[in-house]
């Protein structure tokens, strides 16, 4: 029988990184493969560098732990041999590797990641890929249950195991509550999502005046929804009014302050960075400590991430929909899914910037666990319900119709949504002087040009579909992106406008604001 | 490792979410970001100090950034 779920790894690199230790962690692995089994889920442990686990897949072992190409190939692997509900990738990138795609968005002077590090190819179908735009149609649900980077301690990990073994399923009153933070100058977007999320932004605290210490109730409500600066290789989230930007949010005030099944999303620039806590004097980050708390699962970003200081987009939007779709009764594996399909549904084709955000975002935890239990149907507490379904097979059973939903959307936006292509030519005079009235208007003094060509895949071009094909040649993205001479206390002072051009002629622009 | 060059204020991480006006140190070498150890990523009152100064540091460096430990500054 194929299993329900498999846990990824590479059983090598955690014995050389735990040495005599590694038993605990192997202990640990079996205790959670036997909760899942009491849950009725079925699931296998397959190391990515073992010969046999590999050849029972039919792939090849992973020799390098870091050699991305191959641990691709492998989950891919993996995932066709078993077709698995969920995937759990176990260990932080020094066990098996984010993988590192290209940021549509590089700007030496202004968004400086060269790579931004991902899960998202291993939820996808397409092989091995440097181009971020090969990935913008999962259909895998995935989710990563991280170590500590170049730690040997590995009661860390064992911790993480243990809250994914006794996790438990809470009814949505558990989850109703909120705690969170935002930027200041960042409260009106922040409100517009905890509105759409709960129904009402009156417990949102904003940074400056408060944080980083908070009350344990206020830590102890199980949805955190974090809207601040992040920073890389740092244990903080910072606020901001003006050119003031105080600690918001700190690891080390959060331990022992979360309530067991607490789930966060963040929108902070490097909020679910895996860093080695060497780099910050031995203080893992904030998304390491949740875990490591009894949090069930952290929805973050790897990189620099994007979103405007009033209404919402990219980064706003994302975390929105896990939440939403946690709340949901979705798995946080699930969830993740569903975010991405959900943020990359409202397009036509993804700009620069929400294809980092696209790829950038993923889920530290167990992928299979369901905080919020969903509310059954009333038929399901009738007798005859529970005497056709006493094994609880239905489960399983609406679980693959579930995973069907997603490949057919999955598959859908992978054939039909269209990528930005970076290319060398200078924004064509018409277009050039419209986008540079935009800009004076806006007030930006000077400013960078960047060119996109839009990419479809042939796939998509079937039936009626075939009838944009003309409209989708020569579609064209032209950014531009400057400063405006604001006071310095005024969010948006940087603005990005974006045009959207079709055989020539500009049919669309967008004004995003940075935050 | 040592730098030696001008601590000049710039438009950091323009167009994202990090965008903010931090300090950077323009060297021979280029140009690198400017982090106290411990301190504040994004505005430290005490880097701010030395806005339009030439100073040699040292420090250690982290992709573009420079995490600074200590430094004089030149006459």
């Amino acid at each position: 029988m194929k299993p329900d779920k498999v846990i990824i790894t590479n059983v090598g690199a955690l014995k050389s990184k735990y040495d005599d230790r590694f038993g605990r962690v192997q202990a640990a692995i079996h205790r959670l493969l036997g909760a899942d089994k009491k849950r009725g889920l079925q699931t296998k442990l397959v190391a990515v560098d073992s010969a046999s686990d590999m050849r029972a897949a039919h792939g090849k072992a992973v020799r390098e732990v870091d050699d991305q190409r191959a641990v691709k190939k492998a989950v891919d692997a993996i995932y066709n041999a078993y077709e698995p509900d969920y995937i759990m990738i176990l260990g932080a990138q020094d066990i098996v590797p984010h993988q590192d795609l290209k940021n549509p968005v590089y700007d030496p002077q202004g968004d400086e990641d060269k790579v931004v590090p991902s899960d998202m190819p291993y939820a996808c179908e397409a092989s091995y890929s440097k181009e971020p735009g090969d990935f913008v149609g999962p259909t895998r649900v995935v989710g990563r249950v991280p170590d500590l980077v170049r730690s040997s301690d590995p009661a860390y990990l064992v911790s993480l195991l243990g809250t994914a073994a006794r996790h438990r399923t809470r009814p949505r009153s558990e989850y109703q509550q909120y705690f969170s933070v935002s930027a200041e100058v960042w409260k009106a977007s922040t409100a517009l999502s905890l509105t759409k999320i709960f129904g009402s932004s009156l417990s949102m605290a904003t940074s400056p005046p408060k944080g980083p210490s908070w009350t344990n109730t206020e830590l102890g409500r199980r949805i955190h929804f974090i809207n601040c600066h992040g920073s890389p290789d740092d244990p903080n989230f910072y606020g901001q009014c003006g050119r003031s930007y105080p600690i918001a949010h700190t690891a080390k005030k959060l331990v022992k302050k979360i309530m067991d099944g607490t789930v966060i999303a963040v929108e902070c620039c490097y909020g679910a960075q895996l860093y080695d806590p060497a780099d910050a004097d031995m203080r893992p980050g904030i998304c390491s400590t949740y875990l490591k708390d009894g949090a069930y699962g952290f929805f973050g970003s790897s990189t620099i991430a994007y979103g405007p200081s009033e209404g919402n987009g990219q980064a706003d939007l994302i975390c929105q929909y896990f939440i939403d779709e946690v709340l949901d009764g979705a798995s946080l594996g699930e969830g993740t899914l569903k975010a991405r399909h959900r943020f990359a549904q409202a397009y036509t084709h993804l700009d620069p910037t929400d294809l980092k955000t696209m790829v950038q975002f993923h889920l530290l935890g167990d992928p299979s666990v369901h905080p919020v239990g969903a509310v059954p149907h009333s038929l399901a507490r009738t007798k005859s319900f529970k005497q056709a379904f006493k094994e609880r097979q239905n489960a399983k059973g609406t679980r693959k119709l579930r995973r069907e939903r997603a490949a057919r959307t999955g598959t859908n936006l992978r054939n039909s949504l269209g990528t930005p292509n970076r290319f060398d030519e200078a924004l064509p005079g018409e277009i050039g002087t419209v986008l540079e009235s935009v800009a004076r208007e806006s007030g930006i003094k000077s400013y960078g040009a960047q060119s996109f060509t839009v990419k479809y895949r042939d796939e998509g071009l079937v039936e009626n579909m075939k009838r944009f094909a003309p409209a989708r040649e020569g579609r064209a993205l032209y950014m531009l992106s400057g400063s405006r001479p604001l006071p310095k206390e005024a969010p948006g002072r940087v603005v990005v406008i974006i045009g959207t051009v079709q055989n020539g002629h500009l049919i669309h622009m967008r004004r995003l604001h940075s935050r | 490792m040592n730098l030696r060059g001008r601590v000049v204020k710039r438009v950091l991480f323009a167009g994202t979410k990090s965008e903010h006006e931090g300090l950077v140190l323009i060297t021979a070498a280029g140009e690198f970001k400017l982090q106290l150890k411990g301190g504040n990523p994004f505005w430290d009152e005490k880097l701010a100090a030395l806005q339009g100064k030439e100073i040699e540091a040292e420090g250690t460096m982290r992709e573009t950034r420079f995490i600074m430990s200590q430094w004089i500054v030149l006459p």
